[in-house]
């Protein structure tokens, strides 16, 4: 629409031309080559300088791809329309929301000045002026003896926090980590940590009375009073005189220690009386914001004991009511402190801690899960009604020891049909009925981490049929026989008997939500979630008989669910025919044999997902092709049967992915893995191909072709023919170099070799082999020819398992790099009795002695997990103190490794990338726009947190745009365009209109079903399927047990966020194969986290790393036309 | 089929980088596959006589050096930290000069590449040592003082992970502001930290040690002892390992340190008291300022696994001194 007013003004461009431009333009960009699009516009703008339509052309096309230099382009833009007597309006208006997103108030001031002399009436008539955040009534300061610094290193807190973060993070830490259960006596005592927090308080106190008060510790010159005084405290003292000799050494290892630890500039200090200069170092007490005062959190004792950071550390449960209080929304805070007692709260510090992050007052009633007509159910479960907040949430915290408030936060999280389907009062009664049982204690707030996992789980991926009803998998009678029969054991005791009588799906609904409470292994839900998963994809779900079947086989195979769940193409038949399998294997009495026919099975299945992941394998062949790879091994008794099994997998995967008859298995094997790659020629595809073979060398495997070539002549020795050297050679000498465990173990070392003995055996069995002699001795006997065929199973076994390790190698892949038998040395059938072959990869010997070096033992279904996990700690913190992010790392790892890139389209990188374009200029444009501010807190709200999206509004009323963006993830970027796309005209035309012709140009590619699958992360622990998605979940907090992955598992922001860094970088979609790895290392190594929920922390390290790579890249290639 | 043929024009010009001696290794004949790199091989050793005292002023024409038994032709020779000489054909040195002779050394010789040693600290501070800690970097700080003025050294702590507190500089006062901000952490991986560090050595020319001040227990690497130690035998970077009395205690751990110590020509020392600590340094001092370091691009080979190396010292007084230096090494696969 602006082109068209353009046209008419400019004149100068005939509209042909226009349009044959921006045709070339779209073309352009439609084949992923937005570089050469930016060029072409940098062209037309040289060519005709102060041309407005070439000019709104680079601008926009700068502007839709997130360019830097978008601000300038519309700058000149606005220049030439001046110039011409164009009309400005748009122009500045778009202008005025770079300028906020760049954090220039001056610019956007002017900007929106033309704005509105142009006729411009919806941003409000200035740019909000910033405020201190913490400016108001509900703020105060405390202070911390010495300076931030040195307290949030003693402490264990990020330097990047903001500073009315520092007492909430103090306080988890302290709650978390401060105490622990004393030997003694019952009751707590402090751990090393606080102790140590507690003993620099002190030493800073003696240091800020050194600095007196002009609040610095000066030493003029090396012989002054003060020196050998601050020494004293510091822990040193001088070895030698005074002079170049002089060096610091410790005295007194307790002060040293607090010293070093907390970051006293020693080495600044030695300099300084080594020169004999003055050494001046800033000292005082630090003011920390404080939410409302100290005196409100203070008992009277507490108030005249000291200061208020004394009686915070020494009092866990007041930490945990300042921590539950902080994660309140501000007003809703606010009311509850005007109405409850603090003594009071402080009795459910710990429910408010967990489950008060939901708490939400609008128009003076607490909002409830299920609205209005849900309020009467809630009032009578809570005792108090909604439409008195105060009294309804004092009573939610204290109710049932705190069940009734985790139910509550449980049905908050989630929305839609679900959240619908649980609040209709009879079932929000009966269900909560079932969560609370006889006896409330203990309750699920009790533990330091959350312990309401299975309920959180259970109502997040509960899913409804077309009728309203639960989904329940296979039928009711199933689940009532697992209860009644139990073949695994009584699950509970009033379940077995009430199931007797079940007839209808809310029946077994209530009895999950009954065992969700348990605090031991939940096994009906996870059956449950496993099968209901698999039913989610399936036109037609799972016959009865194959879900009973799946149920009562899930304790030993369950782990291999998320393999069925690759596709929903596979029958019920050959989900029958492969449990039948897996149980036939475990018949296979040699333990040889069994760990190498699962070992090469699970390589081939393996194979078939990755191949379907990436389109290799058409999805209408899935089931053909799993039954071709598996059915072979039906027939394993022994070795040779493990090697034919295994080459005729490889063939019929070779063949299901259209491969060339002639061509090398090993060479395609690793085009496949790198990736279908139409051209294969892409940097990027050979780039992949590198790094597997480099992991492949590392390993020292036998080539396929290598094997395949041997046992072809061993059959063609069997008919005759003579033997060939150089077939048997190319073997024989990658085994020789095999070697064992380095050698040079002690008797003492092996001895402490407590699990493996089959691996090992497995790598010294083929370091005996000496195929040479073997075919000597054979003499042409087919018999003993087929027997050596079967010695090249378990080197076959390896290079099939080593390919997968390869494909999901982690960058840097330091173990395969160092361990040359790490892929020989995993153990397929773990320790003895604990039959771990077909149970989820895990990571094992970690830290010497008790191993010579790690390994993975159980199945290859987790593999890509595990050998994140086992790789994590090579990455290194780019941040002094920083560490790995345990919790989170491996599945940040896996998610840049599991999904590739290659369908990605270029409409659909930038389909996505323009959505947290568009979702920032909607936030920029709230920042001055009271109606849409509303609007869009409202939906973020659906995905973040009540205090955290409130937060944001807040933010943007206070015109501060850069901070309101830091706490909005990209995710919930991408997920509030969606809505407010969905939802009417609101935002940026421009941005929005591209995201609709997207659509509309190629519906069937450009949909929110594909960016899902292209640009989800997978979820193995949520959704039981290793096939990216986006769920656009809120984030999860911290959990217990195995459920520490579904927080993992609930962040989706990161390939979303690198789309558009790679479209910023107009890059072919192709290359996120080799980017999103680096960056994905680059951004674990720059996190420097408090906390197992810091969000925050993950998401300044992303855009850390985007940026950088941004700016890097204008560097090196600034915007033509612009220079 | 194309893409074959972009793999090995990659593999190509990563041969041309590497150097001389480089064959092609590969197991099929479709595709090239990885290519053993021989590079040119840097061997530090010490000579002692039979009191332990460090023997000096020897000449290239004193020693012969033997991979596999194939003697080898010296390029560079260095003592101590004295200036790099070229060998010549006739075996007599001559300075090696900035931007002259430099190249005619061969490809990976930088005039001031192997003047002086580059020196990576690694100092434990996990939990194990909580109680030593300042002690240990008390005397960190003196050993990076006392080193000599050509060296260069970097300072990396662990725990769990690896920090690199002061990247390899000259100057010994960054060195120490790194160390003195080193802060505790938690579980302690040794061997993960070893290998990171030795990652960090390998790219960087010339001579190198790695000098680690640990307690001894691991209880979270992933990677095998001696797997680390080969890495260091390979890359001719010698361990040096200074730990505590209560490491000797263990067996496990003291035997580890002294396999991997002696396999790469560096030392162990089990120091009980802090003064111990310190001699152990001065000790570790010694040994660079008393060591020779020469360069050789090897000769034809046909092995690619373990190359044993073996250094004679001709003639007569051979019998009576005692060569300490790394037993072989494993030609790189470029990874």
């Amino acid at each position: 629409m602006r082109l068209l007013l353009l046209w008419s003004v400019a004149g100068l461009v005939g509209i042909a031309n226009a349009q044959n431009l921006a045709t070339q333009i779209r073309d352009l960009e439609a084949r992923g080559n937005s570089r050469a699009a930016r060029d072409l516009l940098a062209e037309a703008v040289r060519n005709a300088p102060g041309d407005p339509v070439s000019l709104t052309f680079q601008a926009e096309f700068l502007d839709r791809h997130g360019d830097p230099a978008a601000r300038e382009a519309y700058a000149k833009l606005l220049g030439s329309l001046e110039k011409s007597g164009g009309d400005r309006k748009q122009t500045a208006r778009r202008l005025v929301l770079l300028d906020l997103l760049h954090g220039d108030r001056a610019a956007a001031t002017r900007h929106l000045a033309i704005y509105r002399n142009a006729g411009g009436q919806d941003l409000g008539t200035a740019i909000p002026e910033a405020k201190p955040r913490t400016a108001g009534q509900e703020w105060t300061t405390i202070d911390i003896p010495g300076p931030l610094r040195s307290f949030n290193r003693m402490a264990a807190l990020s330097p990047d926090l903001p500073s009315e973060e520092i007492l909430p993070a103090l306080a988890r830490n302290v709650v978390t980590n401060g105490y622990q259960a004393a030997n003694s006596a019952e009751g707590l005592e402090q751990t090393e940590f606080l102790k140590l927090v507690v003993r620099y308080l002190a030493q800073a106190r003696e240091l800020a009375k050194l600095a007196g008060e002009a609040r610095k510790i000066q030493i003029d010159q090396c012989e002054s009073a003060l020196t050998g005084d601050l020494l004293k405290v510091l822990g040193y003292r001088m070895r030698g005189a005074c002079g170049a000799e002089v060096v610091l050494e410790t005295v007194n290892a307790s002060r040293a220690f607090l010293t070093i630890d907390s970051g006293f500039p020693l080495a600044e200090l030695e300099t300084a009386l080594r020169s004999n200069r003055p050494f001046s170092y800033a000292y005082g007490s630090t003011s920390v914001p404080i939410l409302y005062n100290a005196e409100y959190w203070l008992g009277a004792k507490e108030k005249v004991q000291g200061e208020f950071i004394d009686a915070f550390l020494s009092d866990p449960q007041l930490c945990r009511l300042y921590l539950g209080v902080s994660k309140l929304d501000r007003e809703t805070a606010d009311i509850m402190k005007a109405k409850i007692p603090v003594v009071r709260l402080k009795a459910f510090s710990h429910v408010l801690d967990f489950f008060g992050g939901m708490f939400y007052i609008r128009d003076g009633k607490a909002v409830v899960p299920g609205g209005p007509k849900a309020e009467a159910i809630w009032a009578e479960l809570a005792g108090a009604p909604p439409s008195d907040p105060a009294a309804f949430f004092e009573r939610l915290v204290a109710k049932d020891d705190g069940w009734l408030c985790s139910y509550f936060d449980s049905i908050s999280r989630i929305s839609g049909p679900v959240q619908e389907f649980l609040t209709q009062p009879a079932r929000l009664r009966r269900y909560y009925g079932a969560v609370k049982g006889r006896l409330t204690s203990p309750g699920p707030a009790r533990p330091v981490f959350r312990a309401n996992t299975d309920l959180l789980l259970l109502t997040t991926r509960l899913r409804l049929e077309a009728d309203g009803s639960a989904h329940v998998p296979g039928n009711v009678e199933i689940w009532k026989n697992l209860f009644v029969k139990h073949p695994h054991g009584k699950y509970d005791g009033k379940l077995t008997k009430s199931a007797v009588g079940w007839k209808e799906s809310d029946d077994v609904i209530e009895a999950l939500f009954a065992l969700s409470r348990k605090a031991v292994e939940n096994e009906p839900l996870r059956i449950y979630m496993a099968l209901s998963d698999m039913n989610r994809r399936r036109a037609k779900p799972l016959l009865p008989a194959t879900v009973d079947r799946l149920a009562r086989e899930y304790r030993v195979f369950g782990a291999q669910y998320p393999v069925l769940n690759e596709t929903p193409r596979l029958t019920d038949e050959t989900i029958l025919a492969y449990l039948d399998l897996l149980t036939a294997e475990a018949s296979i009495r040699d333990q040889g044999v069994r760990a190498d026919a699962a070992g090469t099975l699970q390589a081939l299945v393996s194979f078939w997902q990755i191949f379907l992941r990436q389109g290799s394998i058409p999805e209408a062949d899935a089931d053909k092709v799993f039954n071709q790879i598996t059915a072979p091994f039906a027939k394993v008794k022994a070795e040779r049967d493990v090697f034919a099994a295994g080459m005729d997998g490889v063939k019929a995967l070779l063949a299901a992915t259209k491969s060339r008859p002639d061509v090398s298995p090993q060479d395609r094997m690793l085009d496949l893995l790198a990736g279908f790659d139409a051209e294969m020629e892409s940097e990027a595809h050979i780039s992949l191909v590198q790094d597997l073979m480099k992991v492949f060398e590392a390993q020292r495997l036998v080539s396929l072709k290598a094997l395949s070539d041997l046992a072809d002549h061993l059959d063609a020795i069997g008919k005759g023919a003579k033997v060939d050297p150089a077939i048997v050679a190319r073997v024989a000498q990658r085994l020789a170099d095999v070697q064992l465990p380095r050698a040079g173990l002690s008797g003492v070392e092996k001895n402490s070799l407590v699990f493996g003995y089959y691996a090992e055996r497995h790598i010294e069995n083929q370091r005996k082999l000496n195929l040479r002699a073997a075919i000597e001795r054979a003499a042409g006997n087919p018999e003993r020819l087929a027997e050596i065929k079967g010695s090249l199973a378990p080197l076959l076994r390896d290079t099939l398992v080593g390919l997968n390790y390869a494909h999901y190698a982690p960058p840097g892949a330091q173990i395969l790099y160092t361990n040359p038998i790490f892929v020989r040395s995993h153990d397929f059938l773990g320790m003895q009795g604990a039959n771990q072959t077909w149970r989820q990869t895990e990571v094992v010997g970690t830290g010497w002695p008790a191993s010579a070096g790690g390994r993975l033992v159980g199945s290859l279904v987790s593999l890509s997990y595990a050998l994140a996990e086992a790789e994590q700690n090579f990455l290194i913190p780019s941040r002094e103190q920083a560490l790995i992010w345990g919790d989170l790392v491996p599945q940040m790892v896996q998610s840049a490794k599991v999904p590739r890139y290659w369908e990605v389209t270029p409409n659909q990188m930038h389909f996505t990338a323009l959505h947290l374009r568009y979702a920032d200029a909607l936030l920029a444009e709230a920042a001055l726009n009271e109606p849409l501010r509303t609007l869009v807190v409202e939906t973020l709200q659906q995905q973040a947190p009540p205090a955290r999206a409130r937060y944001v509004g807040r933010l943007l009323a206070e015109g501060e745009l850069g901070k309101a963006l830091e706490n909005v993830t990209p995710a919930e970027s991408f997920v509030l365009a969606m809505r407010l796309l969905a939802a009417g005209d609101y935002g940026d035309k421009d941005l929005a209109g591209e995201i609709r012709r997207l659509a509309k140009a190629a519906p069937e590619v450009v949909n929110y079903a594909s960016i899902s699958r292209l640009f989800g992360s997978p979820k193995p622990t949520l959704t039981n399927s290793y096939l990216p998605e986006l769920l656009y979940l809120r984030t999860f907090p911290t959990l217990m047990g195995y459920s520490s992955r579904v927080m993992a598992e609930s962040w989706e922001s990161s390939a979303l966020y690198y789309a558009s860094i790679a479209n910023a970088l107009y890059m072919n979609p192709g290359q996120l194969n080799v980017v999103i790895p680096e960056w994905t290392r680059s951004t674990v190594e720059r996190i420097f986290a408090t906390h197992l929920e810091d969000w925050p922390a993950l998401l300044r390290s992303l855009r850390q790393v985007g940026q950088e790579a941004v700016n890097k890249s204008a560097k090196v290639a600034p915007a033509a036309g612009l220079e | 089929m194309n893409s074959l043929r972009k793999v090995w024009a990659l593999g190509l010009s990563l041969s041309l980088f590497a150097g001389a001696g480089v064959y092609l290794w590969a197991q099929d004949s479709n595709r090239p596959t990885f290519r053993v790199k021989v590079d040119m091989v840097v061997l530090g050793f010490t000579v002692t006589d039979s009191k332990g005292r460090y023997v000096n002023g020897l000449k290239p024409s004193d020693f012969r050096i033997l991979e596999d038994g194939i003697a080898q032709k010296l390029n560079t020779f260095a003592e101590g930290n004295k200036p790099v000489m070229q060998v010549m054909e006739d075996g007599t040195m001559k300075p090696l000069n900035p931007g002259g002779d430099a190249e005619k050394a061969g490809p990976d010789v930088k005039s001031d590449a192997f003047v002086g040693t580059n020196v990576f600290v690694l100092f434990d501070t996990s939990n194990y040592m909580y109680r030593g800690f300042v002690y240990a970097s008390d005397a960190i700080a003196d050993f990076v003082r006392g080193l000599d003025r050509a060296d260069s050294v970097a300072v990396y702590t662990f725990s769990r992970n690896l920090t690199r507190a002061a990247d390899l500089t000259k100057d010994r006062n960054n060195a120490i502001l790194g160390l003195r901000k080193a802060v505790a952490g938690d579980d302690s991986a040794l061997y993960n930290g070893l290998l990171l560090t030795l990652r960090d050595a390998a790219k960087v020319p010339g001579r190198k040690v790695v000098i680690v001040f640990s307690n001894g227990p691991d209880n979270a690497s992933m990677v095998a002892p001696d797997d680390v130690r080969a890495v260091a035998e390979d890359e001719g970077i010698p361990i040096y390992v200074i730990s505590t009395a209560e490491a000797s205690r263990d067996a496990i751990s003291s035997g580890v340190f002294k396999r991997i110590a002696t396999r790469t020509g560096g030392k162990a020392y089990f120091a009980k008291t802090w003064q111990k600590q310190v001699e152990a340094f001065e000790s570790i001092r010694e040994d660079l300022g008393n060591s020779y370091t020469v360069t050789y691009y090897p000769q034809t080979n046909p092995n690619d696994g373990f190359r044993k190396i073996s250094v004679e010292i001709v003639g007569d007084i051979g019998k009576k001194y005692r060569v300490r230096a790394r037993p072989g090494y494993r030609p790189s696969r470029g990874f």
